[in-house]
């Protein structure tokens, strides 16, 4: 599509953008994966619609806030990339414009206080875990809080897993087949330590042995899908000092996570760390494409038979391109019988802060989210993010059909140690 | 009238929320999917019933303001381009598939029901809604309905026309109105023929009865690559003259088998100067017959390189790439404009030469990428329009493809319609006497005008104003 | 019964002039649709002069003929190229021509495949109510440009404009034909089969019902797999017997030989579903059917077309009068006119062609 960006003035993400627009033919084959467009059946909620809004922002004749509502909606989870035939990087024009659009939109005090809290806490397990006992013990002060930020409290667990001590090296079983860092990230530290552990001894299992960098933190998704450029570069910079450079592949079992530090060259364009970035992000591998990769050793069936249903995170399948990794590994699987929902490639309604900032768009899609898993009857629902293990566990038990959720490395972990599923109580 | 008036006035039909009038809630809907032609609606609506449809209209044509009913908006002749100041009435969320009919094989449903979605639906019985637009997981009914979309398979299945029984309408001046029935046959004038294909200046489709096929029991796909373009052409003259009917056949060129193999990685050959895609349908000792006699005329048309579709997915691919071809082709340039006109079968090589002589002239790139089987052509031509003079050469070329496609005996248009785009061209394809009997036409179902204005119809000639000296 | 005067243009001019020249005009191509008469005052507009293939070349699959073409002289041009007409126009051997099976709408057993006259018709040239010569649609078989009048023709029964000439698409002819002839024992069993065909993945050329039951079924492709294809239709109607020399069982169909002389034939659209019901109700008239294309047609034949009508009321069903004693064209119930009639004064103004539709 034809544009007038005055590209220079963009700085790094200038150039990304306007290839972005550029690419754009409007042909609409983006319509259908769109999940906003799917529930609001709006052109300003798709992707073709929002590429023409910020393109008029960046030729000057809107302002960033007259489109804020629609760009806001935006999930990011780049299902239209998938779809695309023109080759869009709707992602790559995404990022940087949120990134500066966020800065000259002037938003209302509550939205700029929930996004203040949520990027304050979620990054830092620490404070993540003080935040919870907070909400917990103050349950008397939850109906002052703004009804989104109660939202956000709904969907913490009850009771949060102890944190458990960080083992910095694991040795591979067997002979050494790689050598790897993975990420432990911040949220899911907290909430769902467990696949943290999972992905650890299903890597050693598989003869590789698994560093733990010190001084890592969150990789900065969260504050880079939110426009926070220099936040997420902030945390990001911990990272390109925490991994080290001898490891063949720099592992992680979030796809959110995943995709964001494969994102570090384009976060970093135009600054000094740019090339450092470029090197790691070509390291990053998920999980499932690690072990895809390497040759993942047969687990043993399961200890009872399980039908699994597979969701798609949005991250993995579009933002990593990763279909078949995670259904191999799983296909590989004895006693478990992997169905496909209608509709697996559609995101779930998480998105990282995405529930706690457009409430209704989220409660809609993890409702229909719901509702297409459950038509496969599982026994247990597979995914690879752990955003969309919350998001759908709490869809699965509001619609009264709970059912365990888990990510794919559990599952394996679980056939190795020749466990079957486990029910919910 | 002053676009505020426009929206208050629409305020007595539609609550806050489906009536959009704010810049950055109108700005998507000023174009579809050709973006040369921009316009600024003074409203969109989205009604969700059809009592708002008519509402809508009624309200439009006593006021006398134009208004555009709009899908998907992917049209690729500007078909849905707002009127400025006018009203665009999204039909997206009427969606419902009102009732499905397995044992009469059809379907009645609301404009806004996508074009796959009545496959999807019909796809448990056994059944199918035949016309495959490529946009077919995108663009509605309606709008197939409105500009009689073709597909892969219309030299045996024909257009959205051949599958249409029965439509409900409101017509520009508010009256409801039906035509059509159940029966594949009917009895008096074919009502239904005349309204497909009429790009909207009739009135809005509120209810369309389809008609489905029985999914055919074996495919038999086959797929050629050769050497040179004229080589593949020749080859399709080989398989009609052999007697066969395929389901489908298509061909695509260098350019438009990179940027399809680019976008969706169906295992093209990648160095074919073109390829064959042939699809034979029907009950297996047929397809199964009809293929050895199939792979028996494409090897001697000197393919190097021929594949069979293994399996459904296999199939699916081949079809993926080239369903992809047109927007892929964004991968190659930053603009094209898509032509679609039609020549006499035999004339595929005259044109297609012709073609490429124009290019070479006007010094463009052009993609080719068309169903050979129906001689309907679909050269893109690349451009860079902030190239100075770039766009005015496209279109000039555009216009020489048009002509060329006239002067064969053809048509402007194979299945997206005149539209915004070609609507000069309509006078060089038929007469004054013609076109007065299809303006009168219109006239009679829309006196003001309203429906869709400046589409299809040339504009009318103005009398060149002599230069004021100065 | 009034006498009409006759007209016989030598050329598209002077069909044109004849329009002008005269309030009420009515064409007519071989006249062998005998129940289809002229209003009260018009001249009989004959089309027979109008007639020859403007152009045909069967690397085109497409064909154009002057609307007074006998359709039997095309169906012989054709067949030397193996070509056909896949609609099979009916009352070929009478004479019928391309123009009138056009203005009547009407289409043969073999419509089930590929369609019926209206699928197959891709462009026209008529004469308009003002006399002007207006052409529609094109030779080419993927066509989107301006409104499809071509379609609009069909069915038209003259009173929209008369044709002058007509492009088709054509077929490449199936060079092996077999037919099944199904015999039930009740009227809902055959009703049974033309359901389970319907729904079936066979790739049928035609089905038809003969009351009271007996189903035809008509397979057309290879000579190689033809008789494969029969084989596995049999077993899945679970028997049937293939007919010797069958070309004759379809031949009297679609020459309506059935039809006793002096009786009227009614064309009735309806579907599947319906069979039953209507049936019953024409059982108990005196007529004669037989219901085509899978039991979207039903062709109903009786000495006394009053009881019929009431019949056809009473099912709100519309039909087409073609053979028999001259008369208005319809039967059965008019539903309201809004878009018919807008077109209708669009297209005929002065009302030179009858009274409405």
């Amino acid at each position: 599509m034809l544009h007038e960006i005055p590209v220079e003035r963009y700085g790094a993400g200038g150039p990304w953008m306007a290839r972005a627009v550029e690419a754009c033919v409007h042909c609409g084959f983006c319509l259908p994966a769109c999940p906003t467009y799917r529930v609001l059946g709006e052109e300003m909620d798709s992707p073709r619609g929002r590429i023409f809004l910020m393109k008029e922002v960046l030729e000057g004749r809107l302002a960033p806030s007259d489109v804020a509502p629609f760009v806001d909606r935006c999930l990011g989870c780049l299902g239209c990339v998938t779809a695309c035939p023109a080759g869009v990087g709707y992602g790559q024009l995404l990022v940087p414009y949120r990134e500066l659009a966020a800065a000259k939109i002037r938003r209302p005090w509550p939205d700029r206080l929930l996004r203040w809290l949520v990027l304050e806490t979620l990054p830092y397990p620490a404070r993540l875990r003080a935040a919870w006992r907070l909400a917990r013990a103050g349950a008397f002060v939850a109906h002052l809080l703004p009804g989104r930020l109660r939202g956000m409290l709904d969907l913490l667990p009850r009771n949060l897993p102890r944190s458990s001590p960080r083992v910095r090296v694991v040795g591979p079983q067997g002979p050494r087949r790689a050598r790897v860092a993975v990420l432990v990230g911040c949220v899911q530290s907290v909430l769902h330590p467990e696949i943290h552990e999972a992905t650890v001894r299903v890597l050693a299992r598989n003869g590789v042995e698994v560093v733990v960098p010190d001084g890592q933190g969150c990789c900065g998704a969260l504050a880079m899908h939110a426009g926070e450029g220099a936040r997420a570069r902030a945390l990001a910079r911990r990272n390109l000092v925490a991994f080290p450079e001898d490891v063949d592949a720099v592992v992680t079992d979030a796809a959110g996570c995943g995709s964001a530090m494969k994102e570090y060259g384009l976060l970093f364009a135009g600054r000094p760390e740019e090339q450092q970035a470029r090197r790691l992000a070509g390291r990053v591998r998920d999980v499932s494409e690690f072990l895809h990769q390497l040759g993942l050793q047969p687990p043993p069936s399961l200890a009872a038979r399980v039908r699994a249903a597979y969701h798609d995170a949005c991250h993995l399948l579009h933002a990593q391109g990763l279909r078949e990794e995670p259904r191999r590994l799983l296909g590989s699987v004895g006693n478990l019988e992997l169905v496909e929902p209608a509709d697996a490639e559609v995101c779930c309604g998480s998105a990282g802060t995405y529930n706690l900032e457009q409430p209704e768009v989220a409660q809609e899609l993890g409702q229909r989210k719901a509702r297409a898993l459950m038509a496969t009857y599982p026994d247990v629902v597979v995914t690879g993010n752990v955003g969309c293990m919350v998001q759908i566990a709490a869809h699965l038990r509001a619609a009264g059909r709970p059912v365990p959720v888990l990510h794919t490395v559990q599952i394996l972990d679980l056939a190795y140690r020749q466990q079957g599923v486990p029910r919910l109580a | 009238m002053d676009p505020r008036r426009v929206v208050e006035g629409l305020r007595t039909i539609y609550p806050e929320g489906r009536l959009l009038a704010r810049p950055a809630e109108l700005l998507p809907y000023e174009s579809d999917a050709l973006t040369a032609f921009r316009a600024r609606p003074a409203a969109v609506v989205l009604p969700e019933s059809r009592e708002e449809v008519v509402a809508t209209v009624r309200w439009c044509y006593h006021h006398g303001v134009p208004f555009v009913a709009r899908g998907s908006g992917t049209s690729l002749s500007g078909g849905s381009l707002p009127v400025p100041g006018g009203v665009v009435i999204a039909l997206n969320r009427l969606n419902r598939i009102l009732r499905l009919d397995p044992e009469e094989r059809l379907a009645v449903v609301e404009p806004g029901v996508v074009n796959l979605a009545v496959s999807q639906a019909a796809a448990p019985f056994g059944l199918y809604y035949a016309p495959d637009p490529s946009s077919q997981p995108v663009c509605t009914v309606g709008g197939n309905v409105a500009f009689n979309s073709g597909g892969a398979h219309c030299l045996k299945y024909g257009m959205t026309s051949n599958h249409v029984l029965a439509i409900e309408a409101v017509l520009a001046d508010g009256e409801v109105v039906r035509f059509g029935g159940e029966s594949l046959e009917q009895v008096g004038p074919d009502l239904v023929g005349l309204f497909v294909g009429s790009e909207g200046l009739f009135g809005i489709a509120l209810e369309i009865t389809l008609r489905l096929v029985p999914k055919p029991e074996a495919y038999g796909t086959v797929l050629a690559a050769y050497r040179s373009l004229e080589a593949a052409g020749e080859a399709v003259a080989r398989v009609v003259a052999s007697g066969l009917l395929p389901g489908a056949v298509e061909i695509m060129d260098r350019l438009s088998i990179e940027a399809a193999e680019a976008a969706v990685h169906a295992g093209y050959p990648q160095d074919a100067a073109a390829l064959l895609i042939v699809e034979l349908e029907g009950e297996e000792p047929e397809v199964e017959a009809e293929l050895v006699q199939l792979l028996e005329v494409v090897r001697a048309s000197g393919a190097y390189e021929i594949r069979l579709a293994r399996d459904e997915p296999d199939r699916q691919r081949i079809w993926k790439g080239r369903k992809s071809a047109f927007s892929a082709v964004g991968r190659l340039s930053p603009d094209y404009l898509v032509q679609d006109g039609v020549v006499p079968r035999t004339r595929l090589g005259t044109a297609l030469a012709e073609i490429e002589r124009l290019r070479q002239q006007y010094g463009l790139r052009v993609a080719n990428v068309f169903h050979a089987g129906d001689g309907n052509l679909h050269p893109l031509i690349l451009y860079d329009g902030r190239k100075p003079g770039e766009l005015e050469r496209a279109e000039a070329l555009a216009g020489e493809i048009l002509r060329l496609c006239i002067r064969l005996g053809g048509s402007i248009t194979g299945e997206h319609g005149v539209g915004m785009e070609k609507r000069q061209y309509l006078a060089e394809m038929f007469c004054e006497a013609d076109l007065q009997v299809m303006r009168r036409i219109r006239q009679a179902m829309d006196p003001r005008e309203i429906a869709n204005r400046g589409k299809m119809f040339p504009e009318p000639v103005r009398t060149a104003q002599p230069a004021v000296a100065g | 019964m009034s006498s009409h005067t006759v007209v016989r243009p030598p050329d598209v001019r002077s069909v044109q002039e004849t329009v002008r020249n005269l309030s009420c005009v009515w064409p007519r191509g071989a006249g062998t649709k005998t129940a289809l008469a002229p209003p009260e005052g018009a001249a009989v507009l004959e089309l027979s002069q109008l007639r020859g293939v403007v152009d045909y070349d069967p690397a085109e699959l497409t064909c154009t003929v002057l609307a007074g073409t006998p359709v039997r002289q095309v169906e012989e041009l054709l067949s030397r190229h193996e070509q056909y007409l896949p609609f099979e126009p009916p009352l070929v051997s009478a004479g019928a021509t391309l123009g009138g099976t056009v203005a009547a709408g009407l289409s043969g057993p073999g419509r089930y495949r590929y369609g019926g006259v209206r699928d197959f018709v891709l462009g026209v040239r008529f004469v308009d109510g003002q006399g002007q010569l207006v052409r529609a649609g094109g030779k080419v078989v993927k066509n989107a440009a301006g409104f499809d009048l071509a379609k609009l023709m069909v069915g038209s029964v003259g009173r929209l404009g008369v044709l002058v000439d007509l492009s088709f698409k054509v077929f490449p002819a199936p060079r092996a034909r077999a037919t099944l002839r199904v015999d039930c024992s009740t009227f809902e069993q055959a009703w049974g089969v033309l359901r389970a065909l319907y729904g079936s993945a066979f790739d049928l050329e035609a089905v038809d019902l003969e009351p009271p039951s007996t189903v035809w079924i008509r397979v057309a492709g290879r000579p190689e797999s033809v008789p494969a294809r029969l084989r596995r239709l049999q077993e899945f109607v679970q028997g049937g017997q293939a007919v010797e020399g069958e070309a004759g069982v379809w031949e009297r169909a679609r020459e309506f030989r059935w039809v006793p002389e002096g009786w009227t034939l009614v064309k009735v659209g309806l579907t599947l579903r319906l069979l039953p019901q209507v049936e019953r109700e024409l059982a108990s008239a005196q007529t004669l059917r037989r219901y085509s294309v899978g039991g979207n047609v039903a062709w109903v034949a009786c000495p006394d077309e009053a009881v019929l009508s009431g019949v056809l009321e009473r099912l709100g069903l519309r039909g087409l009068r073609v053979l028999g004693p001259p008369g208005p064209p319809f039967l059965g119930p008019r539903g309201p006119d809004g878009f018919g009639g807008r077109v209708k004064r669009a297209l005929d103004p002065a009302g030179r062609f009858g009274p409405g539709l």
